[in-house]
Order: structure tokens, then sequence, then C-alpha cells
């Protein structure tokens, strides 16, 4: 049974951390500001806004420290990354989940911190939160849908989804544990210790930047691994600015996805608001939902 | 990149080996299982021509069947050269349907793939190996071809030739470097089962020992993407070599710890790392780690030989390889070779 860690009351303190790409604190800013005024406290990790000066916002132990220091903090309730790029994959085996697993917090981010949901789902069945990170915050960000679906989901609100329809769903009703992130990741993921259990799941999938045959590879990958088969639903949200080789592929990536898949019978939906673009919607890895996917709309519901 | 130097390889005592003539049994393979060489080609054998993966033309194939010809070999040019769909050479069917004739002509002694690209993985499921393993015959490919090498040697523990394909035979000999000459010719030299011997330039980065096993890999995304499937490669107790092309640094770093996670370098005999020409970093998002720093922090904690800049990947200099055969990896401050011990 999935455990859920406990929603945020006011005052309560969100800690921020870089477990991956480097970000300059002044990015953040908004972010910082915006939770304070959503009633939090915010604790301020050592990594975001470090004196890196590469990729990372720190050594893999500083990194690792900051991380684990705020998911030991009994004050902290929720760890929100403020960004992704690429990183977690190098400390997820030495981060010590022992003080979490008696005490769940909220993690939150999406991207390369779909290593986390995966990680924290497979191993320790607690929910994990896949959210806009703290760019969604900036240039006016916080106040659309997307944002505030995060402030709604840390308050312990049950939100209800909808979105529009695509002619390439399969429609039908789904229920099960909402599982997924990113694509690549994902992938990448397959064969280690935090390898997503999909089995049985509704599994939602984003990805951005990549080649249409990869996306192609990597669908492969999780069909002849036996991932697709045995989905209770299926949510594909935003494949962003993906690239074509010189020679076409021939198809879109919802086209690719939907030919991988048109041999089950679970219902299936594209476009869906969670993306490495403006809509991201807040949510819950491992919490049980509803997907129905009709003919006029689409809703995910708790 | 340093140059490379090719040596010259050891004729083997006979040109044609029958099958199950080399059996081994190799240790800390689970299976156990001894690998199968197909038997090696003698004058006027048949090489097949199939495209599993990406499309080329008639006239592309070209320069490779002039000259698998003038090295004594007969061709068949299977239905999917010239076929295209989109990036593939023909549709998913058609390509099983070519491979699988090609697998399952007798005439058929070899099957070279015309190139790489992507598709392997779409047909290989679909493919039918029964007649093939009673009756093995030589793949030739690399780059998306490490799809079959790995299914072969995981699945049949049958030998496979890693090396370059149709599309690397140049159009006008003379204007080739020696390199590329050699590492096409090495082709011929591995069909007809001359004893392979390779040498790579010395390396400050390298780390000396010697290692024997069964040599198994190729390009590190294609195995990558590989984990989970029956196709998955199996490492314990063989030298790994791994080649890659246009990926970023941190890209390449998320494949070697792929590879750790998914416990596929810490029984390994040796490690082989050949050419990796890493796409730049973005500006802004400068990795900080050089190809041998991703390598060695990931196997920092194990013992075995490791050989960098190796004559294989993506390059002029490219090798061919006999996937599943039994090699000595000899690395040394002043040498490294790799020789084939059958």
């Amino acid at each position: 049974m999935i455990r859920i860690p406990p929603y945020l009351q006011p005052e309560d303190a969100i800690g921020i951390v870089c477990p991956a790409g480097y970000m300059p604190l002044e990015k953040a800013q908004t972010a910082i500001d915006i939770l304070k005024g959503w009633g939090y406290k915010i604790k301020i990790g050592r990594t975001l806004g470090s004196n890196s000066a590469n990729y990372f916002s720190g050594t893999d132990e500083e990194r690792l420290n900051d991380f684990q220091q705020m998911l030991d903090d009994d004050e902290v309730k929720a760890v929100f990354c403020a960004r992704g790029g690429y990183g977690i994959g190098r400390i997820i085996e030495q981060i010590d989940f022992k003080k979490f697993k008696q005490n769940p917090k909220w993690v939150a981010g999406f991207s390369d911190v779909t290593v986390l949901h995966s990680h924290i789902y497979s191993n320790y069945k607690i929910a994990t939160l896949h959210a806009p990170m703290a760019s969604a915050f900036d240039d006016g960000g916080y106040k659309n849908e997307f944002v505030q679906s995060l402030k709604n989901v840390l308050e312990g609100k049950k939100i209800k989804y909808a979105c529009a329809v695509s002619e390439l769903n399969r429609k039908g009703e789904a229920i099960g544990e909402l599982v997924g992130g990113n694509l690549s990741l994902l992938a990448h993921l397959i064969g280690t210790s935090s390898d997503l259990k999909i089995k049985g799941k509704i599994l939602f999938l984003e990805d951005v930047g990549e080649y249409l045959y990869n996306i192609d590879r990597m669908f492969y990958q999780l069909k002849r691994g036996g991932k697709l088969d045995k989905l209770a639903g299926l949510i594909i949200g935003g494949f962003t600015e993906m690239k074509d080789t010189e020679r076409p592929f021939g198809k879109t990536a919802y086209e690719i996805i939907h030919d991988l898949v048109k041999e089950y019978d679970y219902p299936v939906c594209f476009g869906f608001p969670v993306s490495h673009g403006k809509e991201n919607c807040a949510l819950k890895v491992g919490a049980a939902y509803k997907l129905k996917v009709g003919k006029n709309k689409i809703i995910l519901e708790e | 990149m340093n140059r490379k130097k090719f040596l010259s390889s050891i004729l083997a005592s006979s040109a044609a080996i029958p099958a199950f003539a080399a059996k081994n049994i190799f240790e800390q393979d689970e299976l156990s299982k001894p690998i199968l060489v197909p038997r090696y080609l003698i004058s006027g054998d048949i090489i097949g021509i199939t495209c599993p993966a990406g499309f080329i033309t008639d006239k592309e194939i070209q320069p490779a069947v002039q000259q698998m010809q003038n090295w004594g070999f007969s061709i068949k040019i299977g239905e999917t050269v010239n076929k295209k769909d989109f990036t593939f050479g023909g549709t998913d069917d058609e390509r099983a349907k070519d491979f699988q004739q090609m697998l399952d002509d007798d005439s058929v002694k070899a099957i070279m793939c015309a190139r790489g690209g992507y598709g392997s993985v779409r047909i290989i499921d679909k493919l039918n190996f029964t007649k093939f393993a009673k009756h093995p015959k030589w793949i030739i490919g690399f780059s998306d071809i490490t799809v079959i090498h790995s299914h072969l040697n995981k699945n049949f523990n049958i030998a496979s030739v890693h090396s370059k394909m149709c599309n690397s035979f140049p159009d006008d000999w003379s204007k080739a470097e020696q390199t590329q000459i050699d590492s096409i010719f090495s082709i011929k030299q591995a069909l007809i089962g001359e004893k392979m011997k390779y040498e790579a330039m010395p390396n400050a980065s390298n780390k000396a020992g010697t290692a024997e096993g069964q040599l198994i890999g190729g390009n590190l995304k294609t195995i990558e993407s590989l984990a989970g499937s029956k196709s998955d490669i199996r490492t314990a107790g063989k030298i790994l070599f791994v080649e890659d092309t246009g990926e970023y640094l941190y890209s390449i770093d998320r494949m070697f710890w792929n590879l750790k996670r998914t416990d596929k370098l810490s029984h390994l005999k040796g490690l082989i790392i050949g050419s990796f020409k890493a796409k730049p970093d973005d500006p802004g998002e400068e990795f900080g780690k050089t190809l041998y720093d991703i390598v060695l922090e990931k196997i920092k904690e194990y013992d075995y030989p490791v050989c960098f800049d190796f004559p294989v990947g993506h390059q002029k200099n490219n090798f061919a390889l006999k996937c599943g055969v039994k090699h000595k990896l000899n690395v040394q401050a002043e040498s490294c070779t790799l020789i084939e011990t059958r």
C-alpha cells in the first residue's frame, strides 16, 4: 500500500535544493517569494546558488549531503528540486532513505527528478510529487493553473484534471496507481535498482529534445522489457522540441507511441498537460487515480 | 586523436574451420554454454547484403560489392537494398523478411548489414533463428547492429563480426586513408579465419593488466537501450568494448552509470574503450569531466585492465572484432594489445 506523506500546513518549511544541474539563487527567487506567499517557510540548501563552476550545482558529495540533510531535517516537510538537468543518477545509490522511510515527506520536481520518483516509488512505496520547478514560477507563471495545481496538491486538495481529446486516443476507463515521468530517464533506469515497477499502473510519460528515432527506440525498450503490455492506462504528455534525422523518421512522436501500443486494450490519451513546457500540472506519483478517456474529454482524478 | 596501428594478423593454420571446432567453456558466464563459431569463409562463398536498419541505394553498396568480389566472394544482394520507408531500408516486415531469407538460405555463408542507422530492434523479435542456430553463419556490422550481436551472444552463443559495413567502403581507394583501408581489409581477415591481433597506442589513462575472455560489446547507447529486454548484453567474465558518437558528455556519463547500476561493470575481465566523439557541451553547461574521468570513476573499485582509444568506433580506424570469441587483452605502460586466442 502506498504511503502519502502529510500535506503541508501553514508555516511548514520547504527545503529547496539542486541535486542535479547548477542554478543561481536569483533564478529561484520568484519561486521562493511565491512559496513564502503561500504561507510556507523556506530553507535554501547549499546547492542552490552554489559557487560551482561547472555543469553541476556541486560535487556529487555536496549534492548528496545537501539532499540528505533536507531529507533528514524534521523541520522540512517537503524537498523541492529547483531544477533538473542531469545528476541525480550519480548520487541516488548513496542517498540514505532510512529516516525518510519512517517519516515520509514530499519530494518534488520532474525531468531528472524522475530518478527520485522511480527509485522512491519502487523501493519504498512512498508517494512523490511530479511538479513544476522554480523556473515555472517566473514571468507570472505562478498564476497559471499548473503552478496553482502544485499549491493545491501541497494543501491536500484533491484535483480533477481535464484536457482536450486527440483523435489518437483510445477510449476507456482505468483505475490504478499513477506512476511515470521523463521517458529517457525511465528507459535509462531499466535494469537498475531504481527501475520503475509499472505492471497494473497508470503510466504517464513526457520528454523533450529527443530524436524521433530515439523515442521509437525507447518505446521498443519499454515494450520488449514487458513494461507496456500490463498497464491499466497510458497518459502521454508533451513530447516537445522533437528532433529529426536528415532522412525524416516519417512519424510524429504521438504516432510512434500510438502504433506501438495499438495491440493493447487499455485507455490511452495524448496531449495531457505534463511536459517540459508551460503545461505541466502537479501529479502525485504513486497515488491512486482514475483515468477516463472519453469521446469529448479526458479526466484524471484521485 | 591518437593514430592507432593495426598489426598484420597472424594467418590461421586453416582457412576453413568447421563449426563447433572452437568450442570453449568460459568461466563466470552464467550459461556456461560453449560459443558457436560459424564456419570461416573460403573463396567462392556467398556473402548476403541486407538492410535491417537504415536505407541505402544499390549504387552506394557497389564499392563494397566489388571489393568483396575481389576478395573472392560472391555477393547476394537482398531485396531491402534500394528499398526505402522513410529512414528505414523498407518496412519492418520487408526488412525482417529479407534478413530471414539471408539467415535461412543455405548458400549464404555470411550476412553483411549494409549500414546502421536505426531499426534492428524493430525487427529482432520477428526473426526466427531456429535454422541459423543449427547452422550458424557470420553476421557483420556495428552501431545499430549491436542489437544483433548482443541478441545472438545472449540467446544463441553464436559469434559475430563487429566491423565496418557497406557504407564505409570508399568509392575511390586511392583517396582513402591507410587506416580506413586496413580496417576494411580486417573484415576479410576475420571472415577467412585469420587469428586477429590489434594494437592501440599507449595512453596515460589506461589501467595496466592482462585479461583473457570472450570479447563482447558495441555501441554504448544501443547497449543501454537493450537493458531489460531479451537482447540485454551479458558481460560477466568477458572483455567488454564500447564506442559511441555524437553524444553529450553528460549523456555518456549517464550511460556508464547505466552499465554500472545494471551490474555490467562489476564482473568484467577487461574493458576496452573505443572512440567517443562527444558532442561539445552547450555554453554554460560545461560538464567538467573528460571521457577518461567518466570511465575511470565508474570502475575505480575494480582491478581489471582498461584500454582507452582502441581503434573501434564511428571513425576511419574501426577494425573487425569477433564478438563472442576469446581474446587476450594486455595493457602495459608502453603497449596495448588484443589478441585472439581461441
